[in-house]
Formats: C-alpha cells, sequence, structure tokens
C-alpha cells in the first residue's frame, strides 16, 4: 500500500466496510448464489458519483450488461468515468458506449487484457479526482478455467501492484467453494485483504473484512440499492 | 537486498537517454544500476539474473519488445517488464505472449514519465510480475539468510546427516535441505538424487510456497493435481517427485530461510505426526546452523569437526 496521508477509498451507507488505504486490493469472495459480485460492482462503481475513475474487467457479463447492472446497483452511476476490458468474447460490432470499452477475444490472453486495462487505466487516470481509480474484476474464477494458477496469480500481482503503484482500489472476486483452499490461499496473496460475502435472511447478505486494520471483521448486514 | 538492475531499451537515443536519466532521478532514493541498449540483441546481451526490471519500447531494430519479454522468462524469471512505447496497444498482437506478461505505459499519456518511475519503483520492490507470492517480510527474510556463514567447517557433513535421518524414517529416495534466496533454491544438504540437482530458479521451486505456510509445515499428496504445481508436474515427476513434504527451518527471530524436505515418487498422504516429526528435525538442523555460525563467530573450534 502507498504511504501517505491521501484519504482513503469511501463506501455508500449500507455496506459496512471503513475506508480502504489508497493504493489497496481485496478480494472479494462468496459463493456464486450470494450477492458477491454485485457488492464488488457497487464498491467499485459509486466512485463517479464523486469524480473517481471506475474500470472493469468483466469476464462472463457483457459491458451492455455490465453498464445496466451498475446503473442498477448505484443510479447515480456516472458511465461517463467508466471503462470496460469486455473479455465475455461477445463481438463488440459496432456499439457505442458511454464508457469507454475494449474487448478481448479470449480469457486465456492475461497479456491483452492486462494490455488493455492499463490503457484504460492511463486514460480514467487523467480525468479522475486526484488520479483515484476502482477498479472490479470480476471474476478470477472464470479466468481461472482458461489459464494456471501460477498464471492466474502472476496476472493478479501484477494488476494489483499497478492499483498500488497509482494509488487506487482494487476489488478482485472469486467464488471459493468452486477452489479448493490451496488457490484461494494462492490468490489471496496477491492481494492485501479479504471481504467475505455470505447469505442472509433480511439483508442483501453479510460480509466480514479480514486482513485490514482498522476494520472490524465481525459478520454485519449489507444492503445494495 | 541487492542492488535494482533496470534496462532501458529504446532504439531512439534521445528517448532511451532521457528514460534512463528520468528512472536514476526519480528512484535516486534505491540507487539502481540503470543500464541501457538500443536493440533487441543489445538488451538480451545486458540481460542478467539479477535484472529486476526492464523497460521497452515495443518496436525495435532487431525485434519487438515482447521477443525481449521471452528472452527476460530465461534469464531473470522474476523481472518486470514495461512496455513504455509510442505503439498503439490496439495494434500490438498479445496472443503470441500467452502465459508472459508486459506492463504497458504509453509514451504519449499525460503522465508517463511519473507513473512509469512510480510504476518501476512497486514492480523492483513488491517483485510485482513473479509468478509465486512472497512472504510479507521478505527483506528481513533474506537478510537473516545472508546472516549465516553456510559455508562453515562441518556443517554440511551435520545437516547431511539430518537428511539421512529424514530419508530413512519416511523411507524416501530423496531428501534435502533448500535455502531461498533472493531469486533461487539453493540446495545446502541432501540425500540421495537430489546430490545431482542443480540450483533452480525461485518459480520453479515447491518450497518457495513452503516458506509461506503460517504453521511452517507444507504438504503435497501429488504434484499432478495440486493447483500450484499441476502445470509443472511433468519436470517434477522427472525429477522424481510426486509426492511432498517440507518443514521450515526458522531461525531465533522467527525468520524462515528455508524447508527440510522430502519427496516420494508416488502419491502419498501424510499424518501429523509425519508432520511433527519433519517439524522436529528442521529445528535440529536449524540449531546446527546457529551453532556452527556461533561457534565461528567465536572462533573457539569447539563445534568445529
Amino acid at each position: 500500500m502507498s504511504p501517505g496521508p491521501e484519504p482513503g477509498y469511501e463506501f455508500p451507507e449500507g455496506i459496512p466496510i471503513d475506508a480502504v488505504p489508497v493504493g489497496s486490493t481485496l478480494l472479494v469472495t462468496g459463493p456464486a448464489l450470494s450477492r458477491t459480485e454485485d457488492l464488488a460492482l457497487s464498491l467499485a462503481a459509486c466512485g463517479t458519483e464523486s469524480q473517481e475513475g471506475a474500470l472493469f474487467i468483466s469476464t462472463n457479463t457483457t459491458a451492455e450488461r455490465l453498464l445496466e447492472t451498475c446503473r442498477q446497483l448505484q443510479p447515480s452511476f456516472d458511465a461517463a468515468r467508466a471503462g470496460i476490458v469486455d473479455c465475455s468474447g461477445q463481438d463488440l460490432g459496432r456499439a457505442r458506449f458511454e464508457a469507454q470499452v475494449k474487448s478481448i477475444s479470449t480469457q486465456s490472453d492475461l497479456t491483452g487484457i492486462g494490455m488493455k486495462f492499463s490503457s484504460l487505466y492511463e486514460s480514467l487516470y487523467a480525468d479522475a479526482r486526484d488520479g483515484r481509480v476502482r477498479t472490479g474484476l470480476a471474476s478470477l474464477s472464470s479466468l481461472s478455467m482458461y489459464v494456471d494458477l501460477r498464471s492466474l496469480f502472476q496476472f493478479a500481482q501484477t494488476l494489483s501492484g499497478r492499483i498500488d503503484s497509482a494509488g487506487g482500489l482494487g476489488l478482485f472476486t472469486l467464488d471459493p467453494t468452486t477452489h479448493d483452499t490451496k488457490t484461494v490461499n494462492t490468490l489471496g496473496q496477491a492481494a492485501d485483504g479479504r471481504v467475505e460475502v455470505r447469505e442472509a435472511d433480511g439483508a442483501d447478505g453479510e460480509l466480514r473484512v479480514r486482513g485490514l486494520p482498522a476494520q472490524s471483521s465481525d459478520w454485519r448486514p449489507f444492503s445494495l440499492s | 537486498m541487492s542492488t535494482y538492475r533496470i534496462l532501458c531499451v529504446d532504439p531512439d537515443d534521445a528517448d532511451r537517454a532521457e528514460t534512463a536519466a528520468r528512472i536514476r532521478s526519480d528512484l535516486a532514493d534505491l540507487d539502481p544500476v540503470v543500464e541501457t541498449a538500443g536493440s533487441l540483441a543489445d538488451a538480451e546481451a545486458a540481460l542478467t539474473p539479477e535484472t529486476a526490471a526492464i523497460v521497452t519500447e515495443y518496436t525495435l531494430p532487431d525485434g519487438t519488445g515482447f521477443d525481449l519479454v521471452r528472452s527476460t522468462e530465461d534469464v531473470c524469471p522474476d523481472a518486470g517488464v514495461v512496455l513504455y512505447t509510442d505503439t498503439d496497444p490496439e495494434t500490438i498482437d498479445t496472443s503470441e505472449l500467452r502465459g508472459a506478461l508486459a506492463e504497458y505505459v504509453g509514451k504519449g499519456s499525460v503522465f508517463g514519465a511519473d507513473r512509469l518511475t512510480q510504476l518501476i519503483r512497486t514492480t523492483v520492490e513488491s517483485r510485482a510480475q513473479a509468478s509465486y507470492p512472497l512472504p510479507q517480510n521478505e527483506t528481513e527474510r533474506v537478510a537473516a539468510l545472508q546472516s549465516y556463514d553456510l559455508d562453515a567447517p562441518g556443517l554440511s557433513a551435520s545437516l547431511n546427516r539430518v537428511t539421512d535421518l529424514a530419508a530413512e524414517h519416511f523411507d524416501v529416495d530423496i531428501a534435502s535441505i533448500n535455502i531461498i534466496s533472493e531469486h533461487s533454491q539453493e540446495f545446502l544438504a541432501c540425500y540421495g538424487a537430489t546430490q545431482e540437482w542443480e540450483s533452480m530458479d525461485r518459480e520453479d521451486s515447491i518450497c518457495t510456497f513452503t516458506i509461506l505456510e503460517d504453521d511452517d509445515v507444507m504438504t503435497v499428496e501429488d504434484v499432478t493435481t495440486d493447483p500450484r504445481f499441476e502445470s509443472r508436474s511433468e519436470d517434477l515427476l522427472e525429477m522424481g517427485i510426486q509426492a511432498y513434504m517440507g518443514a521450515n527451518l526458522v531461525t531465533e527471530a522467527g525468520l524462515v530461510i528455508g524447508p527440510l524436505c522430502i519427496y516420494d515418487d508416488r502419491p502419498r498422504e501424510f499424518s501429523s505426526a509425519d508432520e511433527a516429526y519433519l517439524k522436529a528435525l528442521a529445528a535440529l538442523a536449524m540449531d546446527l546452523i546457529e551453532l556452527y555460525n556461533r561457534a565461528d563467530a567465536e572462533d573457539s573450534g569447539e563445534w568445529q569437526r
């Protein structure tokens, strides 16, 4: 994490996570039926309201669907401050988006994903307030079906390093029920902390934060818009 | 930690000189060794195992930056590569580089040079493009390792007796004590076929994962089904390694310098009693290293054989 007095990244009411230091990357884990990915997208999208950038790497969802989801989760979401690396394999054709969108034909091309991510990051960084950009990667589980664990770890670590060096915030999702503990722990080494998500009655879910200082590690309910 | 070696590759003399000067200036606190090259051939000749980062244009007179990434994998696999280029990333065919990574910074971006040096700093300090995780106390760990005289007279023979005990107890053909240095794994003592093994890059080492274990012991029942090693399992099987157990050698300050390991050529389960026994032998090996070094320091010769 980058040193210095810069204020951390804050989150909307209803999501009980205290401000996270700039340069951090969090692994957001939860089973497929929980709202893990929605939570991660909310955490990444909410900054556009205050002129931060939001950059997504979307593996299974098209750019169009992702933007719709962000608008549903965050009514104040400003797509003009967003960028998407669309790895869904869908042909974008002549589609036009309010956000900056770059596509990649296969999820196995980690070099291509990384370079398009870096290119979009530069663009968003230049226009974002104080260069603040939040990155949402959904999901590492999907990428793991195309590349081996070592390559995926290297990719996640490289992204995390870029986010750290630029004073950004990273949110990488993973479904731990589809991986063994060794995989989850290895990928966890590329992040500074973890947000664990589980289903809960009467709320959109419950979360707890692990590995970050000055955060409660108790399970607490959260609500999304 | 060793001095960071950073290589700047750009066919444009002015750009190359400017980039190198910027790195020297912005990273002056790291006191890096900054080298330059104007072609792929010159860059490849300048690579060393200690090279920590390469900053390269994509288009080179005799190849591309991606060719250099591939050369880097052979010579300095832990090094990070940053394409610092005028070339539009949309025009670069990245599919040819699957399995390897390179960062991208556009020369024309509004914050190019600033971001470049920030990125290089993160890349070299956290080894951001390495394919294996680092312990959080890696700097202290390596410093602790370097503080020991591992060539102390008699130490090797004593440690070999520990690997003999391990091999005999677990009825395996290979056992070793491995040191995990900054970029490689070295064999400090061994029983069996490891005497023929040479040092290996850290990214190829199972033990580089063992040193991360909170309880200081790691078991792998079958490398062909373990997600951390399955992509390298063919090479491991050729070395006679299908199952593995390693227990860490931990200094008095709690820093891990490497593990004591046993290897089996068949899949194998390990019990908690197995783990406890190997940990006891690892503690014995660490005690021997501490004692030999203490004796060495006191120059008494009492412990030397």
